[in-house]
Order: C-alpha cells, then sequence, then structure tokens
C-alpha cells in the first residue's frame, strides 16, 4: 500500500530516470512498453489499491492514479487496466476468487479485461467468443472450454490472467453470457495464442493487443457469478472502472495545465508577457475552471461508490461521458495557446502532444461517450419523475460530498443495473440551488437564477422524451449532454457547501472557484446583458490569476484552500 | 483580361488522376505510402517526383511569368487534391513555397520575380523563413538582423526557426531588422539565394520534430554576417512588415481553405467505415446519431469550404477588404475543421485510434490538422488583426446599405479578374463588401418556401445593426493586445455574421438545378451557426435527411463532399 504522498515523493525521486520524460518519450516514439515505469508502480504497492474487497477506497485509487497520470498517462492506462481486469472479481466473485486474486494482483501480476471483439466493438451481445461446459458431468463440475478471440484488450499479451466475457448460450441475449477468470499458466501449449500488439494513435506504448483461445479449458472456479450473469456482472464492473478512469483526464489535464502556466509566463509576445494578456488569461481561467469541475465530478462519484452504490448506474455512466469530454476541449484550447511548442515533439516543445494523443484514448475505452449517454438516456424518463419529486438519498449524498467523512466500506451487494432512487445529486440542485441563493456567496444570485432555469427547461424537455428501440435520436443526445452539466453543478455546489475548507484560501474565498466553475457551466454570453458578460470575464480572470500563482504541480480545489 | 469560368479548374482531375486511387496498396501514392512515410517521418518521396512531373509549382506562378496562379480559387481546389491524401506533401511540396512567392509577386522587381519563377518553374523550392521561435506571430518582435555593410549590400546575422524546406531550398525570403528601434518599419524583406551564398555563413540547425505533418522537412538556419547586395532587398528598406502583412493575405486566405481537403478524406474514411460496419443488428449508418453527426460535419465542410471561396473571390474582386476576410477565413475555418474532425473522431471509436487497418490514415490526417490553428498565424493572431478594424468597419458599412459586393463575388463559377498584388491593403477602410450585402438581402424577394432563410437573415441583420452600434462606439485604444476579452467575442460575433452571409449568398448565386442552389445546405449551414456556448442541437429532420441522401450519393459516386462535388474518379467507387 501506498499514500499519495509517498507516492508522489518516490515518482518525483524517479523524474531523472524511468520516469523522466524524455525516456517515457523515447519509449512512445517506438512504440515500447514503459517496463520499468511499471515496475517501480508494482515495487510502490500501487497494485495493492486494485484491490477494492474489502476495504478499499476508490476516491483514494483515483488519486493516486491520477498522480501518475499527470507525469505519463500511458504508464497510467498500462498499470490502472488491472483495476479493470479485477473489477468483475470485486463485484461478483466469490470469497475464495476474491482472496485468490487478491493476492495475485498485491504481487504486481497483470489481469487484462477480454471484452471486445473485432467486429462488434461496444456491441457486447453480439460477442462470438464462446464458453462450453465440458461434457460429462453439470458445468458447475466439470469446468468450461472457451474458444474464440478478444480484440484491442489493454495488457493482452503482458497479462498473466484475464476476465473474459463469453458467450455460453449459443442464442446470446442478455442472460447469454458468463464470465470467466482465465489463468494464462494453467492452460496446455497453443490454447492461448496472442495477437499481434496493434499500433495506436496514442498510448503507443501500452500493450494493445489481443488473443485468440482455442478450446482453453478452465476450472468450474473460474466462472465469476452465476453462469448467464456476464453482462449484468460487466454492467456492475463498469459502474466501478468508468469511475477511476477519471483519474487519467485529471492528471492529463494537471500536465496541461502545468506546460500552459509554465508558457504563459514565460512567454513574452508583443512586449507583454502572456500571462499578462487578457484575453491569454480568460483561455487559461476557462481551462482552470474545467479542471476543477471535473475534479469535483470526479471526486464526488469516486466516493458514492460508497456512500450511494445503487444509484452508481446512473453516476457512472455520467461521470465517463461527461469528465474525458470536458477534459479533451480543455486540452484543445490549451494546445491551441501552445502553439508550436505543444506540436513540436523535438525542443522547445513541451511534450504536450503527446499527452493530448493518449487521452483521446479516455473517450473511447472502457464504453465510449455515445455509449455512456445511450446508458444515461436509458434511465431517463425514472430520472425525470424522481426530478420533479425532489426526492433524495440526503444521507449517501452528504456523505459522498463532505470530503473529511469516513468512507463506509463498499457494498457490492446494493449496486444495481437501474437506479431506484434515481440520481440524488441532480435531484438535489434545486433545493441547493436555493441555499446558496440565500446563503451566498455575494455574486452567485444571478448564476443561481440560471442554474434554476436550465434545469426547470431541462425538466420540461425531458418530459417529453422516450427511450426507443431503433436508436436515439441526436435530440436524446443533446438531453444527456444537459443533464450531465446539471450532474456537473450538483457536483460543484455540494462540494462547495459540505466542506468549510473549500470555502477559504486563494480559491474559496468569495467562492471564486464556484462561481468560475458555474460560469463555465452554465455557459458564458449566453444571455444578453453585456455587464453578465464582463463580470463572467472577470471572474476567469480571477481563477486565471490563481492559476498563474500557484507554484504546485497540480491545480486541484484541495491545494487551493492552503 | 478575364481568367476560366467554372467551380474547378480540368487540371483538378488531371492531379487526382495522377495521383492514382487512394486505396490501392500499390499505389506509391496511395494511402499505404503516404502512412509507412509517415510513420518514418519522411517526405513521401513518390509524391514530389509525381508532382515535379505534374508542375505543381506553376500553380503557384502568375500567368505574366509562365505559371498558372489565375485564381486563387481554383488553386484551393488543385491543392485539395494533395490535402486529401497528404497534407504533408500539400505543405512541404506545394504551401510553404507558395508563401514565399506571394511575397515576390507583391514585393519583388522584375528581376526578383523573373528569377523566382524561374526557380519554381524548374521545380525548385523557395523557403518562407519568418519564424523565430522567440517571437512566433509577432513578426514586429523579429530580432533577426539586417545591417548595412561598406560595400552598399546588407551582413545577415541572426537565426530562423522552424521553417519548412530551409536546408533543401535554393532560395528563401527572409524577414530582417534593418533599423534597431521599435515600429513597423524596421523590417526588410530580403530574398536570399542560398545556392550562391557563402557555406562557411550558414549553419543548417538540426530537423525540428512535430506530433503531425511529420513528412514535412522543418529546419532552422543561423546567419553569420552573411553577405548579400542591397539589390536582394524586396521593395524599399522598412517595407518588409508591411509587404507580409499584405502578401499573406493570400496565403492566410488560400491555406486554410485547401486544408478543407483533410476534412472531405476523414469524412470519406467514417462514412466507409460506418457504411461497412454493424452494430446492434444493422449497419452503424443506421443508428439516427450516427447519421446526424455525418450530416452535420458534411454541412461544416460545405460551409467552410462556402466562406473559403468567398474570400478567395474576394482576393480577386475586393482586395481592399483581404485584409479583414483573410483573417476571418482562416479563424473561422480551421475552428469548423478541427471541431468537424474530433466529431468524426468520436463517431470511429477505437477506430480512430488504430494506426493501422482500413481507417489508418484518420488519425494522421487528425495530427496533421492541427496547425491549421496555429501554423502561419494563430487563431488568436487573427482576431486581434481584426478587432482595430471593428469601429470603422461598423461605422462605413455594417450600420448603413451601400457597400455593395462586386456581382460575381458569389458566383463561384463565374470568372475573375487577374489578382492584382498591388492593390491589397494593410486596412479595409471599413468597406466590407460580404457583411454590406446583407443590407440589399433583407429588401430583396424571398420565394414564399425560403421564408424560414428570410427570416434568419433578418435576425442577422439586427444582429448586425446591434454589433455596429457597440463596435461603432469602440476606440481604436481599446482594441490592441490588452484588449477585454468582451472585445475578443465582438471579432467572433462578426465572423459568425459574416461566414452565415457568405453561404446565404453562394447559395443565391448559385447555378440552378445544382447542389448548391437547393436550400438544405444553407438551412443546415444556418443551424449549425447558431450562436450559443454549447453546441446547436441537431438538424431539423427534412434537412438533416436531403443532406444525408446527398452525402451518400456522393459517397457511393465517388464524388467529393465540398463545393464542387467533383468526381474524385482516383477514389472509385465505394469497394475497398
Amino acid at each position: 500500500m501506498t499514500t499519495t504522498t509517498e507516492l508522489e515523493t518516490l515518482l518525483a525521486a524517479h523524474e531523472d530516470d524511468v520516469f523522466s520524460p524524455d525516456t517515457l518519450a523515447a519509449l512512445d516514439a517506438r512504440d515500447e512498453f514503459p517496463g520499468d515505469a511499471v515496475r517501480v508502480l508494482d515495487e510502490a504497492g500501487l497494485p495493492s489499491h486494485y484491490v477494492l474487497a474489502p476495504d478499499g477506497d476508490v476516491s483514494e485509487t483515483v488519486r493516486l492514479l491520477r498522480t501518475v497520470a499527470r507525469r505519463d498517462l500511458t504508464v497510467a492506462v498500462a498499470h490502472g487496466k488491472t483495476f479493470l481486469g479485477t473489477a468483475p472479481v470485486w463485484v461478483a466473485g466469490t470469497p475464495a476468487q476474491v482472496a485468490r486474486l487478491a493476492e495475485r494482483v498485491r504481487r504486481g501480476e497483470a489481469v487484462c479485461w477480454g471484452l471486445t471483439e473485432r467486429d462488434h466493438g461496444a456491441d457486447l451481445l453480439a460477442g462470438e467468443l464462446a464458453a462450453v461446459a465440458e461434457p460429462g458431468g453439470a458445468a458447475t463440475d466439470g469446468g468450461w472450454r472457451l474458444t474464440g478471440e478478444k480484440w484491442l484488450i489493454n495488457n493482452a499479451t503482458r497479462a498473466t490472467l484475464a476476465c473474459v466475457l463469453a458467450r455460453t448460450d449459443p442464442a446470446g441475449g442478455g442472460r447469454g453470457f458468463s464470465l470467466f477468470v482465465v489463468d494464462r499458466a494453467g492452460l496446455p501449449e497453443g490454447a492461448w495464442r496472442d495477437l499481434p500488439k496493434v499500433r495506436t494513435h496514442g498510448i503507443r506504448g501500452a500493450d494493445i493487443s489481443g488473443f485468440t483461445l482455442e478450446g482453453a479449458p478452465v476450472g468450474a472456479d473460474a466462472l465469476v457469478g452465476a453462469e448467464g450473469d456476464g453482462i449484468a456482472v460487466v454492467l456492475k464492473a463498469l459502474q466501478l472502472t468508468r469511475i477511476a478512469c477519471t483519474a487519467l483526464s485529471l492528471g492529463a489535464a494537471d500536465h496541461a495545465l502545468l506546460l500552459a502556466r509554465e508558457f504563459a509566463v514565460g512567454r513574452e509576445l508583443y512586449g507583454r508577457r502572456l500571462a499578462e494578456v487578457p484575453h491569454v488569461r480568460r483561455i487559461l481561467g476557462r481551462a482552470a475552471a474545467a479542471a476543477l469541475t471535473a475534479e469535483a465530478v470526479s471526486a464526488l462519484s469516486a466516493r458514492s461508490v460508497h456512500t450511494l452504490p445503487g444509484e452508481l448506474s446512473v453516476i457512472s455512466a455520467i461521470t465517463k461521458a461527461y469528465v474525458p469530454t470536458l477534459t479533451q476541449e480543455t486540452l484543445g484550447s490549451l494546445g491551441e495557446l501552445l502553439g508550436v511548442r505543444g506540436f513540436l515533439t523535438s525542443p522547445p516543445g513541451v511534450g504536450f502532444a503527446k499527452l493530448e494523443r493518449d487521452h483521446r484514448i479516455c473517450a473511447i475505452f472502457d464504453g465510449s461517450t455515445v455509449v455512456n449517454r445511450t446508458a444515461l438516456l436509458s434511465q431517463l424518463p425514472r430520472l425525470t419523475r424522481k426530478l420533479t419529486r425532489r426526492r433524495t438519498d440526503n444521507e449517501g449524498l452528504r456523505a459522498a460530498a463532505d470530503l473529511t467523512a469516513p468512507l463506509p466500506a463498499f457494498d457490492r451487494n446494493r449496486l444495481s443495473l437501474l437506479s431506484l432512487t434515481g440520481c440524488s445529486a441532480v435531484q438535489a440542485l434545486p433545493e441547493l440551488a436555493e441555499r446558496v441563493q440565500e446563503e451566498g456567496p455575494p455574486g452567485t444570485g444571478g448564476l443561481m437564477d440560471r442554474l434554476l432555469t436550465e434545469l426547470a427547461s431541462l425538466e420540461r424537455e425531458s418530459a417529453d422524451f422516450l427511450p426507443v428501440a431503433d436508436g436515439l435520436p441526436s435530440t436524446a443526445f443533446a438531453l444527456a449532454e444537459r443533464y450531465e452539466r446539471a450532474y456537473a453543478a450538483a457536483a460543484v455546489l455540494l462540494l462547495w457547501r459540505e466542506n468549510p475548507a473549500l470555502r477559504t484560501g486563494r480559491l474559496g474565498a468569495d467562492g471564486l472557484w464556484l462561481r468560475a466553475c458555474l460560469t463555465v457551466l452554465l455557459g458564458e454570453g449566453d444571455h444578453d446583458k453585456a455587464g453578465d458578460h464582463a463580470n463572467e470575464n472577470d471572474v476567469l480572470d480571477a481563477l486565471a490569476a490563481a492559476l498563474l500563482g500557484t507554484t504546485d504541480t497540480q491545480f486541484t480545489l484541495w491545494g487551493g484552500t492552503a | 483580361m478575364t481568367t476560366a469560368t467554372g467551380l474547378a479548374p480540368k487540371r483538378a482531375d488531371e492531379l487526382e488522376h495522377l495521383l492514382g486511387a487512394l486505396r490501392d496498396p500499390a499505389n506509391p501514392t496511395g494511402a499505404s505510402a503516404v502512412l509507412a512515410a509517415d510513420e518514418r517521418a519522411e517526405t513521401l518521396a513518390a509524391g514530389e517526383t509525381l508532382l515535379d512531373s505534374y508542375g505543381l509549382n506553376a500553380e503557384f506562378v502568375p500567368p505574366e511569368l509562365g505559371g498558372r496562379l489565375e485564381r486563387a480559387d481554383h488553386l484551393a481546389e488543385v491543392m485539395r487534391a494533395l490535402y486529401r491524401r497528404d497534407p504533408a506533401l500539400g505543405l512541404g511540396y506545394g504551401a510553404s513555397s507558395l508563401i514565399a512567392a506571394v511575397t515576390l509577386w507583391t514585393a519583388g522587381d522584375e528581376r526578383h520575380t523573373g528569377h523566382a519563377a524561374g526557380l519554381l518553374l524548374d521545380g525548385r523550392r523557395i523557403a518562407i523563413a519568418f519564424h523565430e521561435l522567440a517571437h512566433g506571430n509577432d513578426m514586429a518582435g523579429t530580432e533577426f538582423d539586417a545591417n548595412p555593410a561598406p560595400d552598399g549590400g546588407l551582413r545577415l546575422s541572426g537565426r530562423k526557426e522552424v521553417v519548412t524546406n530551409i536546408a533543401r531550398a535554393d532560395a528563401m525570403v527572409v524577414l530582417a531588422r534593418t533599423d534597431p528601434r521599435p515600429g513597423p518599419r524596421s523590417h526588410s524583406l530580403v530574398l536570399v539565394d542560398r545556392a550562391g551564398a557563402d557555406p562557411a555563413r550558414l549553419t543548417d540547425l538540426p530537423r525540428f520534430t512535430t506530433v503531425g505533418m511529420r513528412g514535412v522537412q522543418l529546419g532552422g538556419l543561423c546567419f553569420d554576417e552573411l553577405p548579400v547586395s542591397a539589390s536582394a532587398l524586396l521593395g524599399p528598406v522598412g517595407s518588409g512588415l508591411e509587404t507580409a502583412l499584405k502578401a499573406l493575405q493570400i496565403t492566410r486566405t488560400v491555406l486554410p481553405a485547401m486544408t478543407t481537403g483533410i476534412l472531405d478524406t476523414g469524412l470519406r474514411i467514417a462514412v466507409d467505415h460506418l457504411t461497412r460496419r454493424r452494430l446492434y443488428g444493422g449497419p452503424a449508418t443506421a443508428i439516427p446519431h450516427v447519421r446526424s453527426v455525418l450530416a452535420g460535419v458534411f454541412a461544416d465542410l460545405l460551409r467552410a469550404e462556402a466562406l473559403g471561396a468567398v474570400g478567395a473571390r474576394a482576393l480577386h474582386l475586393a482586395p481592399g477588404a483581404a485584409s479583414v476576410y483573410a483573417s476571418a477565413v482562416k479563424f473561422e475555418v480551421s475552428r469548423l475543421l478541427l471541431e468537424a474532425m474530433d466529431r468524426l473522431a468520436e463517431l470511429l471509436g477505437a477506430h480512430f485510434y488504430l494506426r493501422e487497418g482500413p481507417t489508418a490514415l484518420f488519425q494522421k490526417l487528425l495530427r496533421d490538422l492541427a496547425p491549421v490553428g496555429f501554423g502561419h498565424i494563430a487563431r488568436a493572431a487573427c482576431q486581434m488583426s481584426l478587432l482595430p478594424q471593428l469601429p470603422l468597419l461598423a461605422r462605413r458599412t455594417w450600420d448603413r446599405p451601400g457597400t455593395e459586393a462586386p456581382g460575381d463575388l458569389f458566383a463561384l463559377d463565374r470568372a475573375l479578374p487577374p489578382l492584382r498584388y498591388d492593390r491589397l491593403a494593410l486596412h479595409a477602410a471599413g468597406r466590407d463588401p460580404v457583411v454590406g450585402s446583407l443590407h440589399a438581402l433583407t429588401d430583396t424577394t424571398w420565394a414564399p418556401d425560403h421564408a424560414d432563410l428570410r427570416t434568419a437573415v433578418l435576425a442577422d441583420h439586427a444582429e448586425l445593426t446591434e454589433l455596429a452600434a457597440v463596435c461603432g462606439q469602440l476606440s481604436p485604444v481599446d482594441l490592441g493586445i490588452d484588449a477585454r476579452p468582451e472585445h475578443y467575442d465582438l471579432v467572433t460575433r462578426y465572423v459568425r455574421l459574416l461566414s452565415r452571409t457568405a453561404c446565404v449568398q453562394v447559395w443565391r448565386h448559385a447555378a440552378p438545378a445544382g447542389f448548391l442552389a437547393d436550400p438544405a445546405w444553407v438551412r443546415a449551414a444556418l443551424h449549425r451557426s447558431t450562436p450559443g456556448s454549447h453546441r446547436p442541437g441537431p438538424l431539423p429532420a427534412p434537412v438533416e435527411d436531403r443532406l444525408y441522401a446527398e452525402l451518400a450519393d456522393r459517397h457511393t459516386s465517388g464524388r467529393s463532399f465540398g463545393l464542387t462535388g467533383r468526381p474524385l474518379a482516383a477514389f472509385g467507387p465505394r469497394a475497398l
């Protein structure tokens, strides 16, 4: 086990060798796996944090992976994958399976997740890799043979264990698939064949490959959950992994903001430091506000794994759709600011190009943005009804939002494919906004008015929405985006209200971060008052000043309270 | 004298034919070869040989000097053939020499232009050595020195960095400081003949490497008191910045315009892939959201090309206003292309991320596209250059009728008068014939079927009136580098109106019966440019259906997706 501080210290000590940007860039150029960096993380005990049962803390896992990701996303993706590969076992494994896997993960073994296939991508129900029960006995006794191919699998070649989704009913369907933990070492010669590494746009060093199973025999104890549970277990595991993935985006934003800050402070153009040019400061202020908003969403969602497990089907979809998309947009604007320095891979290039390429995978893997929005929309009718009733799981919500509250152990039995209580954070939003309107901070009244107006309009338009079987129209995706923004606004307001520490210091005084995040969330200039527009720019300018004034390597809500 | 008519010149088809089938793995200028060269960070040698034999450089030379640079819009259309398959070839072989060339046609005397035309027609390269890392877009910050020598000539000293082809150019146009004082008259342009220069006084810097445009040979050169004769100066001493700012209006217009070729192919790869791919029991193109995104991107490509075409034609017909249009085209077209490629990447999902297989070219195109946002001039610098012009534009054009567009500005198939480099100006003096045409549009008659378009035009006119009221009050003093961000937003508002007006006018002036005369695309263009900080919603269903049908038809029949809808015989019908 390690703490964020310990890991930070360790990685800093390796900044001139295995974690040096030059070393990692050179590996990337050669499409080579960052094995030395991964080994350092293994030795530091990071894999222990991928073991969720019985006492893991997902928010801590996110903080740790973020520390890695802000240095190198490829390393974080390559290492963190084991959390994805093991999540199904934490969700549905027997005590013996959990214990066995936990031990091997702690030893640093890589576990991959064999979900996708060449011709089917996100369409898991079309999967062809099949598991057939061994003849001469009930499936539970005699074991299984797996045959088929999984492709575009992270760590497929390096992993010693694979968690594989297989068709167990030739007719397929929601109950036609099961999950198996396949131990490569236990297979006869030829039963497992690695597929060649696939060359990729970013995370070039990562082991993105696949495997073919040819009658691979596994014992009855390889089955995770019951036969036919595969899809349900995958969907529940994704509720955890989709939230954990935000660590990658937060780390990417940390890295990019640091590069942009150094550039703006050091660069002189037209007789000014860029850091003093109002237009540049607005770009920085927007990027900083987006990064803090992403951080708030990630923090609330990660803590909700422990306090609102029944709502994760909604929360995880929102979080995975929102955070990578917002972060990619932020990287786009910072890349434009960096100009040729963000494009060069030789000096004076600053390493931005690699992180931008790497980060683009975040909106794709573990369920793309469209897949997550579709998942969210499937529950929108219920969410709309719940929103109208304003009912919330207040206790769970407050425990998620109060960053000092101890987290209860993760309870997998409370996971659900549909959230019966909706999304408490969004349902609490009207009341939260009214409270903030009453209590201040000053300068938020107009923002709260607009927030409430937008929420009312979202509620109205969502009421007309009906999920359809033959594909959702684009108008629906626009609703999903708005619902995500409502969740983000709720995350911001909740953290503000539940954490006195976030109401002080450079970011907290006068509600600076709160106002900046909401300004960007609500959309600047989407109203007629020129005076408000000037105020918006002033808020973003002040946040830019905070960003430019910090010397930390991370720009975070918790850092701003010092 | 006027130029050829038609949306595209015949030679664009010839070049396309020479380049051959993009998907043929045996084609030395096909996608496989292009990708392999990119992986090695090399210029596509077979492509350069082919362009030598086609004589691409003649596209950059005015007709009176023996070249084919008749029409700026045709130039962009010819160059799109390269940007559709290898933007690194487009920039590395073509566009960088073009940038140098326009400075010569603008400020060179007969000897300069004769020499430069000779070099280019002979297949040689001319580099444009403006960039210094320390100063970026701030050309006035240029430190590179040209000092007078006792023999009446000049001595050049300093470094030029991240310059395309500088190591292998026969000549280069250098921006050099000829006066130590700050100000707009302190720099001059010098034509340096590299072949004849003393090699002991020139040191090549190591090649710069980049994430995209990897085949482009970016270098740098250190000058140590290199002697050049006074006759190497282009124009009078001190005229360098002014010449550059005028001449580069041409390239800042046509480079983004030709870059639309990237989106054209990006869209084709996406349609190809999604047509083949089966998801949830049917082809991916049957998914409503997929169709919406594809139709939206198609509309964005059309409006990018419409603005680019109007900008290019304005170089001929309203050269005095090109200072405004060049910055606007660069600012808006680059944004449209970057956003549209991101939308396609989302649709392609994991297949956008692969450097192998049938979609591999997409990721290269995405990487190659990035410089459209910051290269040559950054988008923010475009805003900065437009800002001080707003008050006069408001007072002289926007708030009153009277500035009429020349008749053929929007009729894309009409001939154009020759380019007049001497008519380019630093400022438009408030003349803006494109947006000025909005006044008359409000009075014109509209078919009942087009009532919605009339409503949109009236709303734009009202917005223009409001914008004029705000901008008319501004003082240029407020509009320098320290301008408030709200003022930058005025530029964005203006460019939006400009772009919308360009689309409406192109539609109104389109040859009847063609797709450009169909109101569907202009409805889509207007819908996609609705103001607001979040993306506009999907297109109205009938508009989307019409656009998607056209897109699918062009895909099946192997035609380009841009304004011209030309048969790309070399792409062949859909089959891979």
